[in-house]
């Protein structure tokens, strides 16, 4: 409590002399910011040119805790403990008015001008400032800030960021290991170099590339940022869960890049993708391989689900494969930790083929088992060469589904008939096939399986963790249950990829097809 | 729309069950112009109000009879997330709390020259309404008000930027978790249009890059959603109980975002206290075990009378950020 005390009379004493320390404080902000020469572009004088200098700027804000205008200057909002601790009277109130919540159809507030006082009118078009009607030059904002006065920010101005700012855990430690990371290359495009482009979608290009660090291929993921609405969703979704899943099914994300213009993912280079293994392969992959194929991907799910993340855009092109036979789950774009779009974020169409009919039916439950149904159609898409259900819009897809499967009925999907969509496409009461039928190569465990991950009732699938342990991966041995995160599958000596029998040697791998096929990760 | 009557019966039946009550009540006289908005107090609600709560009169208008049907603050809970949580919830749970620490900002008003707790408070006060306007979610909140102090540990802001870095960090959290994220121009209105579309995109850029797109941090949502399903995987029967305390722990855990006093302490352990409180509030028969989070006896008791006293401190308002029928579980409950 006495902490809260101190505090408040140091704030309270900031404001009321604020006028004497504010070249001070204008001072103090160069030299927080300037410790290290480097920062030179971070603001020197803290004066800003323009007319509205900070003296005017804090006068104005500080003007309100001198005088109390029509309310009392602390009970801005949400009484705070430490301004109570002080002033028994004042802090307490939290004044959120409701009433006022005056929106136009477009969202946007009426009241976005002609607000007369500086306090909160509605929650929205309000102006935490006292000045209303200014708009601060971009100059101005970036002194605030401490940053650059120009707009655009200069070639290698970022890197240079990276490397001089403090980051917010351990200053000391984390600074100097960035910078020297930053010294041997990371962080910079040079490092990196570009062999040719694999393809093109709306936000991204990808491109093959060399590190001059390793030597090692790389692939380079480079998204656009001069978007009308800034950085792609997409991109803030995958890095920052990418950042945190290390896993041997999940594809390493060695560097980002950061510069005025784009932002570039470094990847790790994989040669193909599932789609294109299996085209390689005449889609008669060796069974044995599709065991292993499969496992890994269930364990790459398993991770991601342990941590909440759901992949959400399951589908053989976004699984990357190596010459080892190395599975990873990769493009990470629609992963998220909630909620389901019914929209993508691009004018791409996200393939219907791997999704579950309860999304289909515009169910917003979400949970880890929405990924579990496109795991179901990939396993059969491998086992028998052909997709499971390659519908073109979502009532065909339902249908597809629904002839194989069955009509679901009350009996089949508790609470189906109930729903809206489902009653209105009104589809033909199919009986359920048998699905040895379709995928014959397939054994009986395999079946089983299968059977596990195509349940209509999302509850009802098989989780990643628990199809692991089914009867169909017997075969596999039990060391395999036991290797560690970061550990892929072929260390085991009893784990060998084998010759898939329709196999023909791709030397030319680079065919327009494959191109095409690229170009569908990229949202 | 909230009436003020329950609202100021409330934490009066918390006050009457503590101990000592340091706050001073609010005054009718003490209420501004600007408060008048809403509805009017009688003359003795204000200041004391010491008859039994159940006294109080008619239900307020709007009420939803019987039972918490339609809490828009706090989702019913589906077989299907709790069959998920039996699979994964424990897991989910030990990796945040992992990542906790490494994504806590320490004091990060420390080295700003000009931004203050106040000012903190009201911008985050202000963000508090805005997401609900836009139908966002609690999770958005957190996420937003942690990139914003991780931010601030990182780069002196200036007062008259800090509302611009306010919606910045609020539309960065929406792109991770919101499905329809705001359009940049609606953000600027909300600014009155003080702020140029440039400056709004530049400031993304900078805040991603000082953070390292680090911005997957656990948030108390995450785990006040953890221990309510807890309590319900360990009793079903309780669910009805699990619900309301959340809702309410959610209207708490809100007050202490803007509060820069509570900074300190780590999510999950404000999630657990907010949860505790939220039992106390609603007299719950059987209230969720604190100690099922692995905090000290001490620790807790610490963490719960801060937030006793934040909530007794805002008496008035902390209704306003409830769902109706949770602060009229604070009326009608028994006992």
């Amino acid at each position: 409590m006495k902490k809260f005390k101190r505090r408040l009379s140091l704030t309270l004493r900031g404001s009321q002399t604020i006028d004497e320390s504010l070249s001070e404080l204008a001072e103090q902000m160069t030299i927080e910011e300037n410790s290290s020469k480097d920062n030179e572009p971070i603001v020197k004088n803290g004066r800003p040119p323009t007319s509205h200098s900070m003296h005017s700027f804090l006068h104005q804000y500080t003007g309100s805790f001198k005088k109390p205008p029509l309310r009392r200057p602390h009970s801005v909002i949400g009484g705070s403990l430490g301004s109570f601790m002080a002033m028994p009277r004042n802090g307490s109130r939290l004044d959120i008015v409701h009433e006022n919540l005056k929106m136009g159809s477009d969202g946007e507030s009426d009241q976005a001008s002609g607000t007369s006082s500086d306090e909160v009118q509605s929650p929205t078009g309000v102006c935490l400032r006292n000045r209303i009607h200014r708009r601060i030059s971009m100059e101005d904002l970036n002194k605030r800030l401490s940053l650059p006065a120009d707009i655009r920010i200069p070639d290698g101005y970022l890197e240079k960021f990276q490397i001089n700012s403090p980051p917010f855990d351990q200053p000391m430690s984390r600074r100097s290991r960035r910078a020297s990371l930053s010294e041997i290359g990371f962080g910079k495009m040079e490092t990196y170099i570009k062999l040719e482009k694999l393809g093109e979608g709306t936000y991204a290009t990808v491109y093959k590339g060399r590190s001059k660090l390793t030597e090692n291929l790389v692939a380079l993921k480079e998204i656009r940022l001069e978007h009308e609405e800034g950085a792609p969703c997409t991109a803030i979704r995958e890095v920052s869960l990418l950042k945190d899943l290390k896993h041997a099914n999940i594809v390493t994300l060695h560097d980002i890049v950061h510069t005025d213009k784009s932002l570039t993912l470094v990847f790790e280079y994989l040669d193909k993708d599932l789609k294109q293994y299996m085209d390689d392969c005449g889609n008669i992959m060796s069974m044995h391989n599709v065991k292993l194929f499969l496992y890994q991907i269930l364990r790459g799910l398993a991770y991601c689900h342990r941590r909440k993340v759901l992949h959400r855009d399951l589908k053989p092109q976004n699984l990357l494969i190596n010459e080892r036979g190395e599975l990873k789950l990769a493009d990470f774009g629609l992963a998220r930790a909630k909620s389901v779009p019914t929209k993508t974020y691009s004018n791409e169409v996200v393939t219907l083929w791997y999704r579950p009919p309860d999304v289909l039916l515009g169910s917003s439950e979400y949970s880890t088992q929405i990924d579990m149904w496109g795991v179901g159609c990939i396993f059969f898409e491998m086992a028998s060469g052909r997709p499971l259900f390659p519908g073109s819009t979502v009532e065909d897809e339902l249908h597809l589904i629904f002839r194989l499967l069955g009509t679901p009925s009350q009996e089949t999907w508790p609470g189906i008939t109930s729903s809206d969509e489902f009653r209105n496409y009104n589809f033909p009461k199919y009986k359920p096939q048998p699905l040895i039928n379709h995928a014959p190569r397939l054994d009986s465990e395999g079946i089983e399986l299968i059977v596990k991950f195509l349940q209509y009732e999302s509850k009802k699938r098989i989780s990643a963790e628990e199809a692991m342990k089914q009867a169909y991966f017997r075969s596999l041995g039990t060391r395999i249950h036991s290797l560690p995160e970061s550990v892929s599958i072929f260390t085991l000596k009893e784990i060998q990829l084998q010759k898939d029998p329709g196999f023909r040697n791709s030397t030319y791998p680079e065919t327009g097809h494959g191109k095409n096929r690229r170009q569908s990760m990229l949202f | 729309m909230v009436t003020t009557r329950p609202a100021q019966a409330c934490p009066e039946a918390l006050a009457r069950r503590r101990r000592s009550t340091p706050a001073k009540r609010q005054r009718p006289e003490d209420v501004t112009p600007e408060d008048r908005a809403e509805p009017q107090v009688s003359g003795d609600g204000g200041l004391q109000l010491r008859a039994p709560v159940k006294k109080s009169k008619a239900p307020p208008v709007g009420r939803v009879a019987g039972r918490l049907s339609s809490s828009g603050a706090c989702p019913p809970m589906h077989p299907l997330e709790l069959q998920t949580f039996r699979d994964y919830g424990h897991s989910w749970y030990r990796f945040r709390k992992e990542l906790e620490g490494r994504f806590h900002p320490l004091d990060p008003l420390a080295r700003q020259p000009q931004v203050t707790a106040e000012a903190r408070c009201k911008l985050i006060s202000w963000l508090i309404p805005v997401h609900k306007h836009f139908g966002f979610s609690f999770e958005s909140l957190c996420l937003a008000v942690n990139t914003l102090d991780r931010f601030l540990t990182t780069t002196p802001v200036a007062a008259d930027c800090f509302q611009l870095l306010g919606v910045t960090t609020l539309f960065i959290a929406c792109k991770q978790v919101e499905v329809h994220p705001p359009k940049v121009k609606q953000l600027l209105a909300l600014c009155c249009d003080t702020f140029s579309r440039q400056q709004l995109c530049n400031l993304e850029c900078i805040i991603l890059n000082k953070l390292h797109f680090s911005l997957a941090a656990p948030t108390i949502n995450f785990f006040l959603e953890h221990f309510t399903y807890m309590r319900v995987e360990a009793c079903e029967a309780d669910a009805w109980e699990a619900n309301n305390a959340r809702a309410l722990a959610k209207g708490v855990a809100e007050l202490s975002l803007a509060d820069y006093a509570f900074n300190k302490y780590v999510p999950s352990l404000l999630a657990v206290c907010c949860l505790g409180l939220a039992d106390q509030m609603l007299h719950h028969e059987k209230p969720l075990n604190l100690h099922l989070s692995d905090y000290s006896e001490e620790i807790l008791q610490d963490c719960l009378d801060k937030l006793h006293l934040l909530v007794s401190l805002n008496e008035d308002s902390l209704p306003l950020v409830l769902p109706p029928e949770i602060s009229e579980q604070c009326l009608y409950v028994d006992k």
